[in-house]
């Protein structure tokens, strides 16, 4: 069992704090951290990586603390976000070299299943100077998996990569989950972390503002009334049936094309999807009122197309907990 | 030691631009020694002065310069050093193999021209040939591990390493006395004076240091200096792109 | 924070947008030229020079220079107003000379501090986007330098020479050695600048430019004295006098000998009128090359 645990961690730079009373447990699978630029997210990878001190709390993984001990390396791999490594060797080298330094027993082997897991083998011989920024990033992720470390922490991995690169090391990354390591990558961009993330935990100005599955945790905004999309057959008598119901607050009729009407927070469509009229449905006790729709739908005898939350996804957790 | 460090070391360290540079620097001595000994001769005064004036005092610090910052400067201004500091290798171990590759450069580089000068300008002469080929070397040996555990402590560890050589040991050092107590060179030229020998005085081989100062001096400056940067390797600590 | 919806949402609608006025405004006023900006860009890089316009942390150097060099001079200066010298103990121009190791570290420092990091970081483009050509680029950084050099030089001289008037030295004296020497200063300056900034220009990586700067020219400095030696031992003064060719310092001080009258501090002077002439078409050389080298490096950088 590789478990980060964070307890209390505090960290600031003179006046400034970076990372402000997180405590937080990583486990393993995918863990995505995620929050705007300037949240404290690569602070708490640096913390995290042994590479910088908590100004106050403790890192620990597996009870032992991170900082200042050398040999937490073995069962820690990490991908950093800079660019830069060493540019005159060649990538079989570089990973070679990193094999070497973990004190492996059979480095040559080590190194080349390493480059084969990310496919870099075809340029393996090229300097490191050659490589375009996706194959770079490539490299870094042989050099953290050389030694087969249970830990994996990777600090924005997806910076400059083409689709099909960041749909790999999507691949990748469950790969490693599911072989029980504890992957923990940060980034700012909902879609990837949406994707792959198991568990999700939300850094906001420094504050860890929300972990666990992003559904449980929109569930759990309930001050929030839930949005809803509905095309049915007859969306205007649906509208008043709805309106009259306790559990909702407030209905849209969008018209074809969406020309109508401005957007509620969070939404990411106006209408529904193929452009025709739909429903646009704010329910403020949203068990409620999925209990209640099939039941009004069946007794005025219309028939529903599509039911669709209209903001649960992450950009709309995420823009509420940013907005808070 | 750590071999595989070594070798990453070795290779950014002698990279294009730096190697040039410190291939030029002893090309030049060697160039200017071979001019003067065919134009002047074989003179005491000036061997002295080229040897002690320009070498010891100013190729040799350079050297030492180049090689002490550049052997782990770069890599902790671009962030490359994680590669190094994200596995279970001691710092000491870390630091120790990079001044060893730092004194080795700077021993080619410096000393090594600085005995080839002495015997192109003064043969075997007088020892000063070997004399200022020790003084070359444990000078170089100190200014190495001096620099490489500035780098580590400090970005700017270029300028300041300048100010102290150049400026605190030259030009203080020649009008504040006390100040050549606290000089490298000085130390250096006490062990280049044991060598001369008897004639040291004569030659203009002085020190305004003892030698059972000196050499622990010495000693103490390279080892202490490369103990501390692996100290402060160990709680050194990576920021984003500046 | 506001929602993707919005732009998605005025993608979706053909021909309905609306622009809200935020209020922004377009400034319709007179654009100056380039002439102002190259003039903003040497202001700006000179007092960067200093530090000033820039972090604390960047002051430091400079100013500790500044201070070193200028100490000396204020404590002759005090020392011949308290104790009535009828002399100052140094010449305006031997200063310039025996203090060169501090001019040279701060030319070694400020010269790639201005243009190694535009080149290091690939913000040349938002400089040659502007209506700046590349040779006003030039022109502002080299002009910058010389001026921060020479008032790092002239500092020291114009403490020397408020000293001696307070020492109440006869003025008619002091005037034309202080002219001198600034006139000195300047040379040296414009010839400094010039090969500082070609260095630092070629070698973007920080911390080289310092050193290589550095050693070429403690690397000058040190033929300069290996070939005066060799020259005065064989006694052949035409040689040692050019031997003040190799080195910027004794450069401008064989011109300031030769050709402005002041006092040779150096074995042996430029020879004769011939000497200053040569000497001083080596300076103007030097800093066209500089110059022109510059301009040819600047050329290579793209946009």
């Amino acid at each position: 069992m590789a478990v980060l645990l964070l307890d209390k961690v505090s960290r600031w730079f003179g006046n400034v704090v970076a990372v402000n009373d997180v405590t937080m447990s990583i486990g393993p699978g995918v863990t995505g951290l995620l929050g705007p630029n300037g949240a404290g997210k690569s602070t708490l990878i640096h913390m995290m990586g042994g590479f910088l001190p908590p100004s106050a709390g403790s890192v620990t993984l597996d009870g032992e603390v991170v900082w200042r001990n050398e040999q937490i390396y073995r069962r820690i791999g990490l991908v950093p976000e800079r660019e830069a490594m060493y540019d005159v060797v060649t990538g079989w080298e570089f990973v070679l070299a990193n094999a070497r330094l973990h004190r492996l027993d059979d480095p040559e082997a080590a190194a080349r299943r390493a480059l084969e897991t990310v496919e870099m083998t075809d340029a393996q011989g090229r300097d490191i100077s050659t490589y375009s920024k996706g194959m770079k990033q490539r490299v870094k992720m042989a050099t953290a998996l050389v030694h087969d470390p249970p830990v994996l922490l990777l600090d924005e991995p997806f910076n400059g990569m083409d689709p099909r690169q960041r749909l790999h090391l999507m691949t990748l990354l469950q790969r490693m989950a599911e072989q029980g390591r504890t992957v923990l990558f940060s980034s700012h961009i909902l879609e990837e972390v949406e994707q792959i993330a198991g568990s999700i935990e939300v850094m906001v100005s420094g504050r860890h503002a929300a972990s666990g599955g992003f559904r449980e945790i929109r569930q759990l905004m309930t001050e929030r009334p839930h949005q809803y999309t509905i095309r049915s057959d007859d969306d205007r008598r649906l509208a008043s049936a709805i309106i009259a119901e306790p559990s909702t607050s407030g209905v849209q009729l969008m018209a074809a094309h969406g020309t109508e009407g401005f957007a509620a927070r969070g939404a990411p469509s106006t209408g529904s999807r193929d452009g025709s009229s739909a429903l646009h449905v704010q329910a403020v006790d949203f068990s409620a009122f999925v209990r209640v729709l099939p039941e009004l739908a069946s007794r005025h005898g219309i028939r529903l197309y599509e039911v669709t939350p209209a903001d649960e996804s992450l950009e709309s957790v995420f823009a509420y907990l940013v907005a808070r | 030691m750590n071999a595989t460090v070594a070798r990453l070391t070795a290779r950014s360290l002698l990279g294009r631009r730096r190697a040039y540079l410190l291939m030029a620097l002893p090309g030049v001595l060697i160039v200017l020694c071979v001019l003067v000994r065919l134009l002047a001769g074989e003179d005491n005064d000036i061997t002295v002065g080229i040897l002690g004036g320009f070498a010891l005092s100013t190729l040799v610090p350079l050297l030492g310069l180049i090689a002490g910052t550049g052997s782990i400067g770069p890599e902790i201004d671009d962030g490359s050093i994680v590669y190094l500091l994200s596995k279970p290798l001691s710092r000491h171990s870390i630091a120790g193999t990079k001044a060893a590759v730092a004194a080795s450069v700077v021993t080619v580089f410096a000393a090594v021209p600085v005995l080839v000068a002495g015997l192109v300008l003064a043969g075997t002469s007088n020892g000063l040939a070997a004399g200022y080929f020790l003084g070359a070397l444990v000078a170089g040996l100190a200014y190495a591990t001096l620099f490489l555990l500035l780098a580590v402590v400090t970005r700017h560890a270029v300028v300041i390493g300048l100010i102290y050589a150049l400026i605190w040991e030259s030009l203080v050092g020649s009008y504040v006395p006390g100040a050549q107590a606290l000089s490298i060179q000085q130390w250096s030229l006490a062990l280049s004076a044991k060598v001369v020998g008897a004639k040291a005085q004569a030659l203009g081989v002085t020190s305004a240091v003892s030698l059972g100062a000196a050499v622990p001096l010495l000693v103490v400056l390279a080892v202490g200096s490369t103990w501390y940067a692996g100290h402060r390797l160990r709680s050194l600590r990576l920021t984003s792109d500046e | 924070m506001s929602t993707p919806a919005e732009p998605r949402a005025a993608a979706a609608r053909p021909g309905a947008g609306v622009i809200h006025d935020l209020g922004y405004r377009h400034y319709d006023g007179v654009r100056l030229g380039r002439a102002a900006i190259t003039r903003a860009l040497f202001v700006e890089s000179a007092k960067g020079a200093y530090g000033l316009g820039r972090s604390t942390r960047s002051k430091v150097m400079p100013l500790l220079l500044l201070a070193a060099i200028s100490l000396p001079a204020l404590i002759i200066a005090v020392v011949a107003a308290v104790t009535a010298a009828d002399k100052l103990p140094t010449n305006y121009t031997a200063y310039a000379l025996h203090l060169q190791l501090v001019v040279m570290v701060y030319v070694a420092g400020q010269a790639p501090a201005g243009v190694s990091r535009d080149l290091r970081f690939r913000v040349m483009s938002l400089y040659l986007s502007r209506p700046l050509e590349r040779i006003d680029y030039v022109a502002a950084k080299y002009a910058a330098l010389t001026a921060a050099t020479f008032v790092l030089m002239a500092l020291p001289l114009t403490i020397l020479f408020v000293g001696a008037l307070l020492a109440k030295l006869p003025v008619g004296e002091q005037v034309p050695d202080y002219l001198r020497s600034l006139g000195g200063a300047f040379l040296t300056a414009l010839v400094l600048a010039g090969i500082g900034l070609v260095i630092a220009a070629v070698t973007p990586r920080r911390g080289l430019g310092v050193a290589a700067i550095i050693a070429v020219l403690a690397v000058l400095a040190g033929v300069q004295g290996a070939v005066q030696g060799i020259a005065d031992h064989e006694n052949q003064d035409t040689f040692a006098g050019y031997a003040g060719l190799f080195s910027p310092f004794t450069l401008v001080h064989g011109v300031q000998s030769s050709l402005l009258g002041a006092e040779n501090e150096l074995p042996a002077g430029p020879p004769g009128a011939l000497g200053g002439v040569v000497f001083l078409a080596v300076v103007v050389g030097v800093v066209a090359a500089c110059f022109g080298a510059l301009l040819l490096r600047y050329r290579r950088v793209s946009i």
